[in-house]
């Protein structure tokens, strides 16, 4: 009975949790992913197999509808620049997006806890030399406090780590798109789907 | 007429037992001066007087009369001063009374009989107290002493001629200014036109962290002049004074003007933490001489997106502050037609000024670009191209390269170029 009564009073955080999700704006993922988009309030981990292959691309329709809607997206200690004519292109409204690069891991880490924090901001990408679980707990926690989408880049290799992001992602390329493995989805089933983005089409 | 006295007796907890020196007495002032431009957010009458002989503990007047329309009534007003003042770590004795003595006198009666605000009030409550908390000469008190005399009341009740003949004219007119019946003339403090604070220490400091409980009360008191003065500042200055060597200089910029003592205090503490002092301080100084409006958020139907603008400017101060401020920087394109030169970065304080010129549509281009591109090895399938680029001859940056999408082994797709002046090829892009 207590029990019970325990689990009635967890349930409603839990539902509420995967209740909030943005459109990836990619028909086939949308299906594949729980609530049909990305979690918003959580932490996203994508794995690419190498950098290069559309890891960006596929986020894109996403930043567009947030820039777009006036939200702030950041774009924390990416590995090249990102390109304004490319970004232009994609739909990206640029007065929304801030390029912010950090010396160390420590000030970067901490920059995406406090910008997660503000509701001002929708979305904060970030690309860490090396994230432990309890970092990523604790960008969770900022992302649930300011309901922006966390997305986390990590080399392919952390999938062996255990993380508390509620999704987390290997991207393989293919001749013409990603393969999509989602090997883990809170409140939804591990599986793997194949997206055209516009890089892909590009070529 | 409702005046709040603050008792201060230790205002000065750091000078050590030699309270008694000449530079103690000036740092007294300073502080107390410092205060009274903090207090000026309640009143536009503030008064202080240094500690002396007579009074031993330094006082700070402020009317507080005029102001309960607007901030409430005197009781709720003296609760939030008390509140400010703790803040500010210091630790002071409140009363609120129609006169500044009678104040000053309640200040040492227990706390639940610090608030009279009506003069007959006033009478009927000093009429029972006992005589020795009369701001008068220990040698005036024992007389009345001697002459019977136990409450505030039984020497009220006497002539005042008597008074005057027996103890001296001083102790009537300090009994007419108790009671109101005399108005005691208080030298005001007028608000400067720019702000200019300092706090010095008695023994020198040598680490940042210890200089942020000394900043935090620069901060707060300045905000209270700020509030005073209803402005707002973008930009100040802190000042570090160091013994036989020149000051050195921290600036401060906000991305939007601010008058919140946490935010102020939010934004400095970050900029003092990537600051290595150049030697040991032995005065922290604040300056402010450009102020602005203050940004007032209206409580209406966009009250919400406007706070979260506003949040989201001190974020941008707080990041700015902590990773310097070309760390953080918005994108926009150029009108150019090599790759390399068809973007740039600004500061987000420019980036709204700056208007993104119109582009004409380009092919697709990758999202992330090369610093600066790589020689590699000739590739071997190109999946598509070639688009040519030929410009910047005018410029001395002369280009003319063929641009192709390569698929790399390890399933990259990769931006690369041919130029064409020496056959060799480049990486310059990623279609990430």
């Amino acid at each position: 009975m207590q029990a019970a009564s325990e689990l009635a009073h967890r349930l409603p955080r839990i539902t509420l949790s995967a209740a909030t999700t943005l459109p990836s704006g990619l028909a086939t993922l949308d299906a594949a992913l729980p609530g049909g988009g990305w979690p918003q309030g959580a932490v996203t981990e994508l794995l690419p197999a190498v950098t290069g292959i559309g890891e960006l691309s596929l986020l894109m329709p996403a930043l567009a509808q947030l820039t777009q809607a006036g939200r702030q997206v950041a774009l924390l200690a990416p590995p090249c620049l990102p390109y304004a004519p490319a970004l232009l292109q994609q739909g990206v409204d640029l007065g929304q997006l801030l390029w912010i690069r950090a010396s160390h891991d420590a000030a970067l880490l901490w920059s995406a806890e406090q910008l997660l924090r503000c509701p001002a901001v929708g979305a904060v990408l970030l690309w860490p030399r090396q994230i432990d679980d309890r970092r990523v707990r604790r960008l969770q926690l900022a992302a649930e406090a300011g309901g922006g989408c966390a997305w986390l880049y990590r080399p392919a290799v952390a999938d062996r780590q255990s993380s508390p992001a509620a999704l987390r992602l290997r991207l393989h390329p293919l001749a013409d798109g990603l393969r999509l493995d989602i090997f883990k989805a809170r409140g939804g089933l591990a599986r793997a789907v194949v997206v055209h983005t516009a890089a892909a089409a590009a070529a | 007429m409702l005046w709040l006295c603050i008792r201060l007796p230790r205002l000065l907890p750091e000078a050590g037992i030699d309270a008694t020196g000449a530079g103690c007495a000036r740092l007294e002032r300073a502080t107390l001066e410092r205060l009274a431009l903090w207090a000026r957010q309640w009143s536009s009458q503030v008064s202080y007087r240094c500690a002396s002989a007579a009074a031993d503990d330094a006082l700070l007047w402020i009317e507080t009369g005029a102001s309960q329309k607007l901030l409430g009534d005197a009781r709720t007003l003296q609760a939030q001063i008390a509140g400010a003042l703790t803040a500010l770590r210091y630790s002071g004795e409140l009363a609120t009374a129609p006169t500044p003595q009678a104040a000053l006198l309640l200040t040492r009666v227990p706390p639940q009989r610090r608030l009279v605000t009506t003069l007959p009030q006033l009478h009927q409550q000093l009429a029972a107290l006992p005589l020795r908390l009369l701001a008068l000469p220990a040698e005036t008190l024992l007389q009345l002493h001697g002459a019977g005399l136990r409450r505030i009341g039984e020497l009220l009740a006497l002539p005042p001629a008597d008074i005057a003949r027996r103890f001296g004219p001083e102790t009537t007119l300090y009994l007419q200014r108790l009671t109101g019946a005399a108005i005691e003339p208080l030298p005001p403090v007028p608000l400067p036109a720019c702000y200019d604070s300092e706090c010095e220490f008695e023994v020198a400091v040598e680490d940042a962290t210890a200089l942020l409980f000394p900043l935090q009360r620069l901060l707060r008191e300045f905000a209270g002049y700020l509030l005073a003065r209803d402005r707002a500042v973008q930009s100040f200055r802190l000042r570090f004074r160091h013994y036989r060597q020149a000051d050195s200089e921290l600036p401060v910029r906000l991305s939007q003007s601010c008058r919140d003592a946490t935010q102020l205090l939010a934004v400095t503490r970050e900029r003092l933490a990537a600051y290595a002092l150049a030697a040991p301080v032995r005065a922290l100084h604040l300056e402010a001489t450009r102020f602005v409006a203050p940004v007032v958020l209206q409580n209406d139907f966009f009250a919400r997106e406007a706070q979260q603008a506003q949040e989201f400017q001190q974020l941008l101060d707080r990041l700015q502050a902590r990773l310097g401020a070309e760390s953080i920087q918005r994108l926009q394109p150029c009108a150019d037609h090599r790759p390399e030169h068809a973007w740039r970065s600004l500061a987000i304080q420019d980036a709204g000024k700056a208007r993104a010129p119109l582009i004409t549509s380009v092919a697709p281009r990758p999202c992330w670009l090369l610093d600066t591109p790589q020689p590699i090895d000739p590739p071997g399938e190109l999946l598509c191209g070639a688009e040519r680029i030929e410009s910047g001859w005018w410029d001395g940056g002369d280009a003319a390269r063929d641009y192709y999408l390569v698929r790399a082994a390890d399933g990259a797709r990769q931006w690369v170029f041919q130029n064409l002046r020496n056959g060799q090829w480049f990486l310059h892009g990623l279609w990430s």
